[in-house]
């Protein structure tokens, strides 16, 4: 009782100064499984914000008053609680935890314990990351976070990768994530200017740096974040020093990459009697309509007047009779290398700790000219000023070099080499196969499309970029249980492109030399300040208060020039072409000032509830609603802790949680709601056009979010997991709505229509081993199931063929339902999806076939769903396995359920409509009466069913083995004998096995040139993933 | 001291508190609406946007002419590039969502309501600059609807009051149910056009730099009224334009096109293309690769065979050294102006105008007329014993005003056919594209379009 007063004053006077008697306690901590000091752990006044961390050889010092409690925690081990009863030396022995529920998670503007978190929240470690021989930071978490679906779209290097968070919540904003590194929320958009393919600045990080990554998935963890927050928010952790002595850490690696799969393409013999068909076809076609009196004229005249003059141009040489086989396909691809390399240092003394490294890695694409090159440097620096008073410093400084490649819709892009007839050589001169052959210096230029490898050989397009990324923090200990922290950040991108065709390349360009340069600066400013109350009363109430605010400012500018016609090619600066033909400088910005509160209580370690209010302004929306507040609630209930589980001795730990919360998405253009004119010119007059007409009242879209969770534990926590279910209900959505073209404007961004995504996300986490042989799984599946509530009637298109519509799924695909080759013309047949009538009956233009009303014509057809880019389920699954000094842990990721449309289909599987070579399976194409087939009869220049039809659809559903390490360690005493810490040798792989049904190169695709929320799921020559594999050395001393 | 730290910790909370001044930006690359229109020299700079737009690619920087000659071509061109939409054009087969289709819709529209804004706001003009600034809007205006009424709706000789394309005279100043527009039918799109040019010719003077003229209004109605087959009309417009407007023929047919930035002597209005501004969407297609263009366009030996040896115009016809095929030379350059409307066409107006409503002849005979352009080419000339036919005028149309955008609709207002199909049929007709069809509930789809 003495007690509870006790505390119930310290509740009311905790704002006044109070004083206590304090005492200096030191100590060892230890693991209590082999007995050594550990070096980290986290000493903490239990009530208070104070606190330090072990040294090197596992000592603490800490003011604390006499009757307090310490609270030891580090990752991996059991938290403990010890009274200190007026001691001055307690030593600890922490015990190793499996079930890792006490560890300290990251949160948005703090930190909690596991066990306490009411929210959604999945954290993959550092260490994990840092293991994958992935280019960027979403890669190393695909598979790994349960309801977080990463593609990278494309195998180019540096180019922006999609990650959405338990669905897309929008149509027309961003759906990607808010990314907040160290608290300061950082520019993750492309800055790219010169092509459409999107660059990645979080691809620029070093992975090596990255102590955690957390990822807030429900509206109780993200609404600390408001209006930016709708699509989750990943918060990346940078490490930082312990205080010790200096410890380095050296890894080198190197491997090797190549595409994950190559596909099928005709060879010359196949080419060359597939388009003889391909001109008879379109011979016997023409006959059947009545323009040929015999089919023998007809085919005369198109073997003549097309198919012979075409292949005769195309082989430039080539035998006809017994041609080479080129191989256009191969030269798209590289033998890609790579090598990384990281030191780093982390230490200090009793005020200052630090973690200082740096980087270096180079990275070859597995598609030719295509290269990323990173240095980094980072310090982290913590200083203690005084005991109450705690410095900062987080800075990483890097810079990329990325050898870019053109979109996939240029013929530029290497993959568009496959469009070439394999008849045609690679190079000028004749056959490589002949005796004595050397290569030429010359490149064929007369092949069907530009020759890419010329085009790449005698261009570059470099994009350099120059990135510090940092802030300096200073926490204030006002009193024992009231802190103080402000923060400054800044993240600064400056980005040079740079491209130049050389003279060489004028039948491309139209010019002699073509080069452009242009600079990109982003600056984006953050400063959050905030007040954290931490307190237990009367030992049963615990409870946790933030209030603060935060300013986020970003600026871009741009600056870009292009020049035309050059001396020669050792002339490649703008200031040397002849012509300026393209130069221009803009600047945008944008800000958002933010006020933010949350309060956490905990009652007798079983009732949690929790609650967070965040009211944002943006610069971005209308006059009329430019504030908007966003507020969550949350609850939680510690089961296991409830006499009457306590019985239960299989579970070991249960916790039911529940949360309420009402976030934003302000992911848009800066100047949305402004009715605008804007600038062009005519005839060398300044000129103006209206560029977007008003609407005032534009605001967030807002995302309402329930999830109700449980987490559970059982048999010491030998097997736990997460079980979720949420609903996510979007709705004011940004829309850029579909207006009469005769307004003179095609779209307005409104706030129209409701989304809803909603689903079940399971995580199991089983130890199957212990002991020697250690062995642990992880295993995750997340359902969600997209559907638009409404959308006003709206009919929104996007990428080739997909659409938002209301009642169905973001981005199905509609199209004409394919139903394969007419048996008795080899005249593509489409479902009709409609009742015919008696007039399209009697004519015949309608008829039935297999029970199903089809057409040859697709104008009379109607247009249906023919499939759904989104996954049905998602997920990973990934196993640990220890044995002496054996280390072997693999990450299996798989996707359900999705379709993909290859655009290119109808360029590549096209029934011979042009000379592009086609993939094999075209060697099925109709050819006599009664054949059944789904491959049109061969037509060249007819385009036999190749509209836009479920004949380019495809499954994308795959499992793929992500990621594999097999790594040994150097054992104790040997390392000791070399005094050394550790040395670790590895070899590890990425994307190493995968299982598909996917027609095309690899199913994680989504081609780099049709970017939107709803162009989802399209390939168009996009290149394939690597696989990688790499050896390599750590060691740490 | 403690209190004084905690005192200043909170100010700094609160540093940012009510500072709503922090969220004004402003847009640095665009002006707002109520700004645009205010001055004189705003206005004019809007009627340069209208001029910019008007010769954007999808209109009369290119595609107002390529695509009807693709759709009007049978066995004189070939389209083989592979973008869907052309291809779907030239094989007299487009869909309803036809790129192009819906491009050429978006973007005259909107070029009409850049041109509607400038009429919206002439009392800010300066007085000596008004009848200028609003002859020049209603020229641009007119010339796009009347391309629009041709390529998007039933012929005028077929069925006047057949529905034309929705006639918007007023800016767009904010979006609502009203923005539902119908249809106008044919007869009153090419009423609007003849007032828009009859005023535009009243109000412009005979010179204005590369602007629009009082004689490009008088040329672009000579053109309309040879559409609508009112011959006298046509002929009176046409001889204005050769007796006064000061034109004459370059000496080299050659010379006639691809010029940057400046007009020819015989161009009476064209759209103005720098490597600055301004685009040529037909050097896109029609230009070999070595010229910077997709070579997507060759032109056959049909097309060849009509011309005589010899003739300058025949001359302009290149060999791509990469492909073989035949190109036009009309569109060689990309920084090259798109030839709008030539003198040349004045007298093949005249000429026909002349022959099909008989002596006496305005001007002179019509062979005179033709004879002025066979012996600028160097092609043989005729003489008044020649006693030349509508189809010798009509071939030499064909010769002269080639890859120029006239095939189609010369078809269409002799009543001929392209290929077989004839001149009324509904696949001559662009389909209102299915994106206005679903933004607008009160449109409906041509004939032979379903749904």
């Amino acid at each position: 009782m003495k007690r509870l007063l006790l505390s119930s004053i310290v509740f009311l006077f905790a704002f006044t100064s109070m004083t206590w008697a304090q005492t200096t306690v030191t100590g060892t901590v230890i693991s209590a499984e082999d007995d050594m000091p550990l070096p980290g752990v986290t000493v903490q006044l239990q009530g208070t914000t104070r606190g330090t961390t072990t040294d090197v050889n596992g000592k603490y010092t800490i003011q604390a008053p006499s009757d307090g409690t310490l609270m030891f925690s580090y990752v991996g081990f059991l938290r403990q609680e010890v009274e200190i009863n007026g001691r001055t030396t307690i030593d600890v022995a922490l015990q190793p935890d499996i079930k890792q529920l006490e560890d300290v998670v990251v949160v948005g503007y703090g930190s909690q314990i596991k066990e306490d978190v009411t929210g959604n929240i999945a954290e993959v470690s550092g260490e994990d990351i840092e293991r994958v021989p992935v280019n960027s930071i979403e890669n190393a978490i695909q598979g790994r976070a349960a309801g977080v679906f990463v593609n990278a779209g494309n195998g180019k290097l540096g180019q922006a990768i999609s990650v959405r968070i338990r669905g897309a919540s929008s149509i027309s904003a961003s759906s990607q994530p808010l990314y907040v590194i160290d608290g300061v929320p950082v520019i993750s958009e492309s800055l790219s200017s010169a092509d459409d393919a999107e660059t990645n600045p979080m691809a620029s990080l070093d992975l090596s740096d990255i102590e955690s990554v957390t990822v807030l998935k429900d509206a109780s963890a993200t609404a600390i974040y408001g209006s930016r927050a709708s699509n989750g928010v990943v918060l990346i952790t940078t490490k930082s020093g312990v205080a010790g002595d200096t410890k380095f850490n050296v890894t080198y690696q190197t491997g090797i990459s190549e595409p994950t799969n190559k596909r099928d393409w005709m060879n010359a013999e196949q080419y060359l009697s597939f388009f003889e068909e391909a001109a008879k076809g379109s011979a016997a076609y023409e006959t059947r309509l009545g323009y040929w009196g015999d089919q023998a004229t007809a085919e005369a005249f198109w073997m003549n007047n097309y198919y012979t003059p075409m292949v005769s141009y195309l082989a430039q040489g080539n035998d006809l009779q017994n041609p080479t086989n080129y191989d256009w396909q191969d030269q798209a691809f590289q033998d890609a290398s790579s090598r990384r390399f990281t030191l780093n240092a982390s230490g200090g003394g009793e005020k200052t700790s630090f973690f200082i490294g740096g980087g270096y890695s180079d990275e070859e694409g597995i598609l030719i000219d295509n290269s990323y090159t990173k240095y980094n440097g980072r310090i982290n620096v913590d200083h203690k000023a005084t005991d109450k008073l705690d410095l900062g410093l987080r800075l990483n400084v890097n810079r990329t070099i990325n050898n870019r490649l053109g979109n996939d819709n240029l013929f530029e892009t290497p993959m568009q080499m496959v469009a070439q007839a394999p008849i045609s050589p690679f190079y000028a001169d004749a056959d490589p196969n002949t005796a004595g052959y050397q290569k030429s210096e010359e490149y064929n230029i007369n092949t069907y499309y530009y020759n890419a490898l010329d085009i790449t050989d005698n261009s570059y397009f470099e994009t350099a970029t120059f990135h510090t990324l940092g802030n300096v923090f200073a926490e204030y200990d006002i009193l024992s249980n009231l802190s103080f922290k402000t923060e400054f950040g800044m993240d600064v991108i400056n980005q040079n492109e740079e491209y130049y065709y050389n003279t060489q390349l004028d039948y491309y360009v139209g010019a002699k030399g073509s080069g452009y340069n242009a600079w990109t600066e982003a600056r984006n400013y953050t400063s959050n300040s905030y007040f954290t109350y931490k307190d237990t009363f009367a030992e049963s109430h615990d409870l946790e208060l933030v209030l603060g605010t935060s300013y986020n400012w970003v600026n871009q500018t741009f600056t870009g020039v292009q020049g035309e016609n050059f001396p020669n090619d050792n002339f490649t600066n703008i200031a040397n072409a002849a012509d300026i033909t393209y130069g221009s400088s803009t600047d945008t910005e944008y800000s958002f000032l933010s006020y933010f509160l949350r309060a956490n209580y905990k009652l007798n370690d079983k009732y949690l509830i929790g609650g967070s209010v965040r009211v944002d302004g943006s610069s971005r929306f209308g006059e009329n609603n430019r504030y908007g507040t966003f507020p969550s609630v949350s609850v939680g209930w510690i089961l296991s802790e409830e006499e009457f589980l306590q019985d239960i001795d299989a579970i070991s730990f249960m916790k039911l949680r529940a949360s309420y919360g009402i976030t934003g998405n302000a992911n848009i253009d800066n100047f949305p709601a402004l009715g605008l004119y804007s600038g062009i010119a005519y005839a060398g007059n300044s000129a103006l056009v209206p560029s977007q007409t008003p609407n005032p009242d534009l605001k967030w879209e807002t995302t309402n979010q329930i999830d109700v969770g449980l987490d559970w534990g059982l048999f010491d926590d030998r097997i736990s997991g997460e079980i979720d279910y949420y609903i996510k209900n979007t709705t004011d959505l940004l829309l850029g709505v579909n207006v009469p073209g005769t307004t003179g404007f095609s779209s307005q961004l409104r706030n129209v229509g409701e989304l809803e995504n909603k689903g079940f996300e399971f995580v199991v986490n089983t130890i199957n081993s212990t002991g020697d042989f250690f062995w642990s799984s992880s295993f995750n599946i997340a359902f969600n199931r997209n559907k638009i509530t409404n959308l006003d009637g709206q009919v929104i298109e996007g990428g080739y063929v997909n659409r938002a519509v209301e009642g169905e799924a973001i981005g199905v695909f509609y199209a004409y339902e394919f139903a394969g080759a007419n048996p008795d013309n080899g005249d593509a047949i489409f479902y009709l999806n409609r009742e015919p009538t008696q007039t399209e009956l009697n004519s015949g233009s309608v008829f039935e076939f297999d029970g199903r009303y089809v057409t040859a014509n697709p104008n009379v057809a109607e247009r249906t769903v023919i499939g759904d880019p989104n996954p049905d389920f998602i997920g990973g699954f990934t196993n640990k396995m220890s044995w002496k000094g054996f280390d072997f842990d693999m990450t299996w990721q798989f996707v359900y359920g999705n379709d993909i449309y290859n655009g290119g289909g109808q360029y590549q599987s096209a029934s011979g409509w042009y000379f592009d070579n086609q993939t094999t399976d075209q060697l099925d194409a109709w050819t006599t009466p009664g054949e059944r087939t789904m491959v049109p009869q061969a037509r060249l220049y007819y385009g036999n069913g190749t509209q836009a039809s479920s004949r380019y659809l495809s499954d994308g559903s795959y499992l793929r083995l992500k990621t594999a390490t097999l790594a040994y360690n150097l054992p104790a005493d040997l390392l000791n004998r070399l005094n050394m810490d550790k040395v670790r040798l590895f070899v590890t792989g990425s994307n190493l096995i995968t299982f598909t049904d996917y027609d095309g190169w690899d199913p994680e695709v989504s081609t780099d040139y049709l970017g939107s929320n709803i162009a989802l799921g399209n390939d168009f020559y996009a290149a394939p993933q690597p696989r990688s594999v790499s050896v390599g050395i750590n060691i740490g001393f | 001291m403690r209190r004084f730290k905690t005192i200043a910790a909170i100010l700094s909370l609160l540093l940012f508190w009510g500072c709503d001044s922090l969220l004004d930006t402003e847009p640095q690359q665009s002006i707002s609406e109520d700004q645009a229109l205010t001055t004189s020299s705003n206005v004019q700079a809007v009627l340069y946007g209208a001029y910019d737009n008007f010769g954007g690619s999808d209109l009369y920087g290119g595609h107002f002419y390529m695509l009807p000659d693709l759709l009007g071509t049978s066995g004189d061109a070939q389209w083989s590039g592979t973008y869907e939409g052309p291809t779907q054009v030239f094989q007299k087969n487009m869909l309803v969502d036809n790129e192009n289709a819906r491009a050429t819709w978006l973007d005259a529209y909107q070029a009409i309501n850049v041109a509607n804004n400038v009429l919206s706001a002439l009392d800010v003009v300066d007085a000596a600059e008004q009848d200028r600034v609003e002859g020049e809007a209603k020229f641009l205006r007119a010339s796009i609807y009347f391309q629009l009424v041709r390529l998007y709706a039933p012929d005028y000789n077929e069925d006047p009051s057949a529905p034309g394309v929705p006639v918007l005279t007023e800016p767009t100043r904010g979006i609502d149910e009203s923005s539902n527009v119908s249809r106008n039918t044919v007869q009153q799109v090419y009423d609007q056009v003849i007032a828009d040019l009859t005023s535009a010719e009243g109000l412009l003077t005979g010179s204005n730099g590369v602007f629009a003229t009082s004689y490009a209004a008088k040329a672009m109605l000579a053109r309309v009224y040879l559409h609508m087959g009112e011959y006298a009309d046509a002929r009176d417009m046409a001889h204005d334009v050769i007796t006064n407007g000061g034109f004459s023929l370059v000496g080299n047919y050659a010379d006639a096109f691809n010029n940057s930035n400046t007009n020819t002597s015989e161009d009476i209005f064209a759209t103005q293309v720098t490597s600055q501004d301004g685009v040529n969407n037909l050097h896109t297609f029609y230009a070999s690769q070595q010229y910077g263009g997709r070579g997507d366009i060759e032109i056959q030996q049909q097309h060849l065979d009509r011309y005589e040896a010899g003739d300058d115009r025949l001359a302009l016809f290149y060999t791509d050294p990469i492909t073989g095929e035949t190109r036009t030379g009309k569109w060689q350059n990309q920084y090259g102006n798109v030839n709008v409307i030539r003198l040349a066409e004045m007298y093949l107006i005249r000429a026909e105008a002349n022959f099909r409503l008989g002596a006496p002849f305005t001007g002179q005979a019509p062979y005179e007329d033709l004879n002025e352009l066979r012996s600028r080419a160097n092609a043989s000339t005729y003489t008044a014993l020649d006693n030349i036919t509508l189809q010798d005028i009509l071939e030499e149309r064909v010769l002269e005003l080639a890859y120029e955008g006239h095939f189609l609709f010369d078809t269409k207002r002799t009543g001929g056919s392209v290929g077989s199909i004839s001149w009324d049929a509904d696949n001559l007709v662009f389909p209102i594209p299915q994106r206005e069809m679903d933004a607008n509930p009160n449109l409906t789809q041509n004939d032979g379009y379903g749904s």
